[in-house]
């Protein structure tokens, strides 16, 4: 049994963390009382969970509270400038329109011969105390190349904006084939310490709007990286993974265990100073109601991830400030072209007219949404209302329904099956309220819905490589990529086509015609036009149904301010001070 | 919990004195177990709203408890009364009254259901490996014993997985999980009616083993297995309810009370507290009785 | 003598394990999805499924899969002690059990400790008072307590002590956020804190322990203070105890006698109890997030992490046969006649 308890391996970890710990812990311990430390330089910041992995290839770099981790840690190439005004709840927004150099002083763009020429900033110290350099961000790209790791993620991103090199042969079942694409050539050249050149192998936009992807594009200090690769892992995946993601951003890891919390140092070398809030303790409290106790208890001074119920009626609470952003997070029905009798365009419309947009906002967002007017989210450049849209109609409905050939939903009782409404079982406190307002509403024109949430794994499973589920409902998928026509690429057009993922098998030759035009088009304003026609064909189809587009937001101390927000909806809590 | 009831162990008799009380209990657990069986049969009848239609304004709270004689007797008195939520709304907008009250025709089925299920497959079971000792059989033990030995909360959720949430797999699961004890007891108390002498007498007189087995020794050994599932199918609706309470059991919206508890739990804090504490009532009122139930067959049988 | 039977008894729990292994393994590759898709998310091309795939070793056939996890014919596998890693964290299954399960162990064993301090002389005194008001508690509560849902209670607890009357802690875990955990050595947080001579630490815990104890005890103590009046009552009406009331002894005396015969199917009741615990504590675990084996369990079915499961389920059996094997043994001791039969 001792075998079974204290293994080796884990000896180890602890041993790692235990003295870290040990180091620190006599400090704190003897000065500072709970309460105390709360009203000063510390934060604790109650989530669903931490991160499970903190690779950017790792295997859980799509859950949400991962991410939450890396953006910490991390450093990213590119960010965006804030507005000056700050949104309706005080919380900082970026402006698209203004990319501004963080690990990059700047950048220069040829278009002649498709090459980035990007010069690093200098004096940058990362939190072991090492310099940024040119040598660390080759190292990123090379690691990207490799694949390695469970998600490719990085290289995927490379991928997409069209940077050469960075091909599918990396996959290629072919041994040698795929050993050689992985091998970083000419694409990517180091020039000198302070500057690299990138080369793509066509015009795409894409690139500048990737690098601003913090958790696939931040870039990894080498140095530690290298000191903790081993022969069997030469890219130090599992040291990532299980260890720390050394790097040049406003945090340090000071300690991390799974499934229970992280602690953050401030990074005492960050290049824009450093961080107001000295320690941030993220700490996993599965029970939102638990995190409700404790936030109002003042032990905790930041939550996340609770109803929009529930922040209704926190926003009421002493104390306690309730702020949201109305960002990228929308709530969208998918229903499959491949599924009878979705295949009918009719019958689509019939369901976006008998959707009960304004009960959805009361009843299961407390007023804090609104209808959704297209599929790519309000916030990012290009977003195109539909005209004239579609609204709360039963009638309309009926009508409609009528022309798909089900006049009172008569034959539709055969598609028992296809008219359960997927979502996923983890988020029923959320969406359960926003479920049954649109099954009451779908039954009363006598479409026959009923529910099936089923766990997360499973939906992603149906949805991404099955795509199978016949009519789902989704209100946890934003394009990390801020431009229209990543969005649409990513999810609406067809896999011939180079689209990713489709998962209601939507095909439209003429839409796909029009990407390929718009993906290469240098002119912005020419290719903003293609990509605002795109959106309305995908309205007109209702390639989705888009419904409401919903607040982000979070419940923290009204001591607590300067609250910011990112196309991660991770919190920067960089920015955060008391 | 499950596993408490392998042990039963034999009442004692009680002392005059307590008798009393026990009867007193008894009655009180006879109605409210067999009011569960009725509102089980037709509790959507009588409720007052359909327990699945979220037309209502959601987090009402229930009326003070000071007005329900007056609201009462209105309802019972005005020919076309204002419908009422007693216990309030939720926070899909459904009535949490005409829910606890419809909830026994998911929760309780599925415990009869789970338990009978059990009982048909362990007691056959049962009696053929305490009547007939060969390899075959003793693998068989094995085998139950495997599967008594799996950690039974968390075997139940991956059964409940691998056919995906639904009622009809929390009772396969269940009476997977609930057969193994149902075979231990008849297989014992087989063991036992084997060597006495009514088996003998008919072993000489020539008839069957099967019809000896079918005839004499079965009616014989089922009675702890009769007395066993009282307090089984209390477990079995403790088991369903907690299922649900992580998420991993019956799918909303059907009215049960784990999933009552769970949706309202994270809102108690907020004050919000009739959407969990009635169903929650409800479950432990309803275990109660049939513990109570089950602890007097048990005295009964015993005697 | 004993000898053999502990050893017959070893080689056939093996044989359950191996039964059990198999089970799982098949098991949890019936369920209805992989997790693939939940690792590589929405934002990735198809070519990141097959590569998560790949690297999971799900394009394997399902018997390599299983030699590999037996770790016969490769380097690494349970054979070896190695329950593989985790789908979803990509850390040591082993070490991610050696971190939730001492939480879970710690847990159950105040919490029977507890149990027992209050039921025993509850029971003695219920059954030395046939009738009285003691018995009478005894007797509503014994079936009360052991059909109660535990995490009603527990939100109910929290709602009461922490949010109402504000003397307990949040239900944030093993201990407050801003107290650094005391280091590890044994896994166990109480002891870990003493080790450490951390009072400090110490009192933090067993502050946080209180209502994760109180909501076990409280549903514990109905079957074992069952248990122990029953025994008591049919110890005090055997031949010893008449004998030795016969021939005079002391009341108090007597009792003793009762309670020493009374004692051993308590403690068999508390072994099954403790051994199923293992798993049961889950709803207990999640309301207080403790971070316990059955929180680590609901999260791994959820994701349908299949090493985890394995391990998980194979850890808890190994953990409940030993349990069960220590009473045979104890029982063995005290009557040799289970020995020969």
């Amino acid at each position: 049994m001792r075998a079974f308890m204290f293994p080796p391996n884990l000896r180890q970890t602890l041993a790692r963390t235990g003295s870290a710990i040990a180091l620190t812990a006599g400090a704190i311990l003897s000065t500072v009382s709970p309460t105390a430390a709360a009203e000063g330089d510390t934060l604790l910041f109650l989530a669903e969970d931490v991160p499970s992995g903190l690779d950017i290839d790792g295997p859980s770099i799509a859950i949400p509270t991962t991410q939450l981790g890396m953006v910490q840690l991390l450093e990213p190439l590119i960010a965006y400038e804030y507005f000056d005004e700050p949104n309706e709840d005080g919380v900082l927004m970026p402006d698209f329109t203004k990319p501004v150099g963080r690990l990059l002083e700047s950048w220069d763009y040829d278009p002649e011969t498709l090459v980035w020429t990007l010069h690093l900033r200098k004096g940058v110290l990362s939190c072991a105390g090492n310099e940024f350099t040119a040598d660390d961000m080759m190292y990123t790209y090379a690691r990207a190349l490799n694949v390695g790791s469970a998600v490719p993620n990085a290289w995927f991103l490379l991928n997409m904006s069209g940077v050469k090199g960075f091909t599918q042969e990396v996959f290629s079942p072919d041994e040698d084939v795929a050993k050689e694409a992985r091998i970083l050539g000419d694409g990517i050249r180091k020039i000198d310490d302070y500057t690299i050149e990138v080369e793509q192998v066509e015009a795409n936009p894409l690139l500048l709007v990737n690098m601003a992807v913090t958790i696939s594009q931040g870039v990894l200090d080498s140095k530690v990286m290298e000191e903790n690769a081993t022969e069997d892992d030469p890219w130090a995946y599992d040291y990532a993974n299980n260890v720390n993601l050394p790097s040049f951003g406003p945090y340090c890891l000071e300690s991390w265990t799974k499934n229970d919390e992280i602690r953050f140092k401030a990074n005492p070398n960050y290049y824009r100073g450093v961080a107001p809030i000295e320690t941030a303790i993220i700490k996993k409290v599965p029970q939102g109601g638990n995190r409700i106790s404790i936030l109002r208890s003042g032990q905790a001074q930041l939550i996340q991830g609770m109803t929009p119920n529930q922040y209704d009626s926190l926003r009421k609470m002493p104390g306690i400030k309730v702020s949201g952003v109305t960002g990228n997070e929308g709530l969208f029905g998918v229903m499959n072209f491949a599924t009878p009798p979705f295949d009918n365009i009719k019958l689509r419309q019939a369901i976006a007219y008998a959707m009960p947009y304004e009960r959805i906002i009361n009843v299961g967002y407390s007023g804090q949404a609104k209808q959704w007017e297209s599929v790519i989210p309000e916030t990012y450049p290009g977003y195109t209302p539909y005209e004239p849209g579609y609204s709360y109609d039963p009638e309309k409905a009926k009508e409609l329904l009528a022309e798909a050939g089900y006049p009172n939903g008569e034959g539709l009782e055969e598609f028992a099956e296809q008219f359960k409404l997927t979502y996923v079982a983890e988020k029923e406190t959320t969406l359960g309220p926003v479920v049954n307002q649109i099954r009451t509403a779908l039954n009363e024109i006598g479409i026959p819905v009923t529910l099936d949430p089923i766990p997360q794994t499973q939906y992603g499973d149906r949805q991404i490589v099955k795509k199978d589920l016949a009519f789902g409902l989704n209100d946890q998928e934003k394009p990390i990529g801020v431009d229209a026509g990543y969005a649409m690429q990513l999810f609406f057009v067809s896999a011939e086509a180079g689209g990713l993922n489709n998962m209601m098998n939507y095909k439209n030759p003429e839409l796909d015609e029009q990407w390929s035009v718009a993906r290469v088009e240098g002119d912005m304003d020419k290719r903003e036009e293609i990509l605002s026609d795109m959106q309305t064909t995908l309205m007109e189809d209702v390639a989705w149904l888009p419904i409401v587009t919903f607040k982000t937001q979070w419940a923290h101390s009204d001591k607590l301010s300067g609250l910011s927000w990112n196309p991660s909806n991770s919190l920067l809590l960089y920015d955060l001070h008391y | 919990m499950s596993l408490l009831d392998t042990s039963p162990a034999g009442a004692a008799p009680l002392p005059r004195k307590e008798r009393r009380t026990a009867s007193a209990l008894l009655i009180f657990a006879i109605i409210f177990a067999g009011g569960s069986l009725i509102l089980a049969c037709f509790g959507e009848m009588i409720v007052p709203f359909d327990p699945v239609d979220s037309a209502f304004i959601p987090n009402m709270p229930p009326p003070p408890l000071r007005d329900w004689p007056g609201l009462l007797w209105v309802a019972i008195t005005s020919t076309s009364p204002e419908p009422i939520h007693w216990f309030g709304t939720d926070s899909s907008g459904f009535d949490v009254f005409s829910r606890v009250l419809c909830a026994p025709r998911i929760d309780l089925t599925i415990a009869l259901a789970a338990n009978f299920l059990a009982m048909l497959i362990g007691i056959p079971f049962g009696l053929v490996a305490g009547y007939f000792t060969n390899p075959a059989t003793e693998f068989m033990m094995r085998v139950s014993d495997v599967i008594q030995s799996f950690p039974v909360f968390i075997s139940a959720m991956i059964l409940v997985a691998l056919g995906g949430q639904s009622a009809i797999n929390v009772i396969m699961a269940l009476s997977l999980l609930y057969a193994p004890i149902y075979v231990r007891l008849t297989r014992s108390e087989a063991m036992a009616q084997k060597s006495r002498g009514m088996v003998e007498a008919s072993r000489a007189i020539g008839q069957s083993e099967l019809r000896i087995a079918l005839q004499h020794v079965l009616p014989n050994s089922i009675g702890p297995s009769l007395v066993q599932s009282s307090v089984t199918i209390g477990f079995a609706i403790l088991l369903t309810a907690g299922l649900s309470f992580v998420g991993a059991g019956v799918r909303p919206p059907d009215p049960e009370w784990g999933l009552m508890i769970s949706t309202g739990a994270n809102d108690i804090v907020l004050g919000q507290w009739w959407t969990s504490v009635f169903p929650g009532v409800a479950i432990s009122l309803t275990v109660f009785s049939f513990a109570v139930i089950g602890d007097a067959l048990q005295r009964r049988y015993d005697r | 003598m004993i000898r053999r039977f502990v050893l017959k008894r070893l080689l056939t729990g093996a044989l359950q394990m191996l039964g059990l292994t198999l089970a799982v393994f098949f098991l949890v590759r019936m369920l209805p999805a992989d997790p693939v898709s939940r690792l590589v998310g929405l934002n990735a091309s198809p070519e990141a499924y097959k590569q998560a795939q790949r690297s999971l070793g799900l394009d394997e056939p399902v018997m390599t899969q299983l030699l590999n996890y037996l770790g016969i014919g490769s380097d690494s596998g349970l054979l070896q002690g190695d329950l593989d890693v985790s789908w979803v964290t990509n850390a040591p299954v082993l070490a991610e059990i050696g971190a939730s399960l001492p939480i879970t162990l710690e847990l159950l064993t105040y919490s029977f400790a507890v149990t027992l301090l209050f039921a025993v002389p509850v029971g003695v005194a219920s059954a030395a008072n046939p009738g009285k008001a003691v018995d009478k508690f005894v007797f509503f509560y014994g079936l009360f307590g052991g059909s109660q849902p535990e995490f009603w209670w527990g939100l109910l607890f929290v709602l009461i002590f922490f949010a109402n009357l504000g003397i307990a802690p949040a239900p944030l875990g093993m201990i407050s956020p801003l107290l650094q955990a005391p280091p590890r050595v044994t896994g166990f947080y109480t002891l870990d804190a003493l080790i450490a001579g951390d009072f400090r630490a110490f009192f933090d815990i067993l502050h946080h322990l209180m209502l994760p104890v109180l909501t076990m005890v409280f549903v514990l103590s109905g079957p074992v203070i069952k248990m122990v009046r029953q025994s008591m009552i049919r110890a005090q009406a055997s031949d010893f105890v008449l004998y030795a009331n016969a021939a005079g002894l002391r009341r108090k005396t007597v009792t003793r006698y009762a309670m020493r015969a009374a004692i051993a199917p308590t403690i068999t009741l508390v072994g099954i109890l403790y051994g199923v615990m293992l798993g049961g504590a889950v709803l207990v675990e999640s309301v207080f997030s403790l971070g316990g084996i059955g929180q680590y369990a609901v999260r791994s079915v959820l994701a349908f992490d299949y090493p985890s499961i394995q391990g998980i389920v194979l850890v808890i059996t190994a953990i409940s046969l030993l349990i069960y094997l220590l009473l045979d043994i104890l029982y063995a001791i005290i009557d040799p006649r289970v020995v020969y039969t």
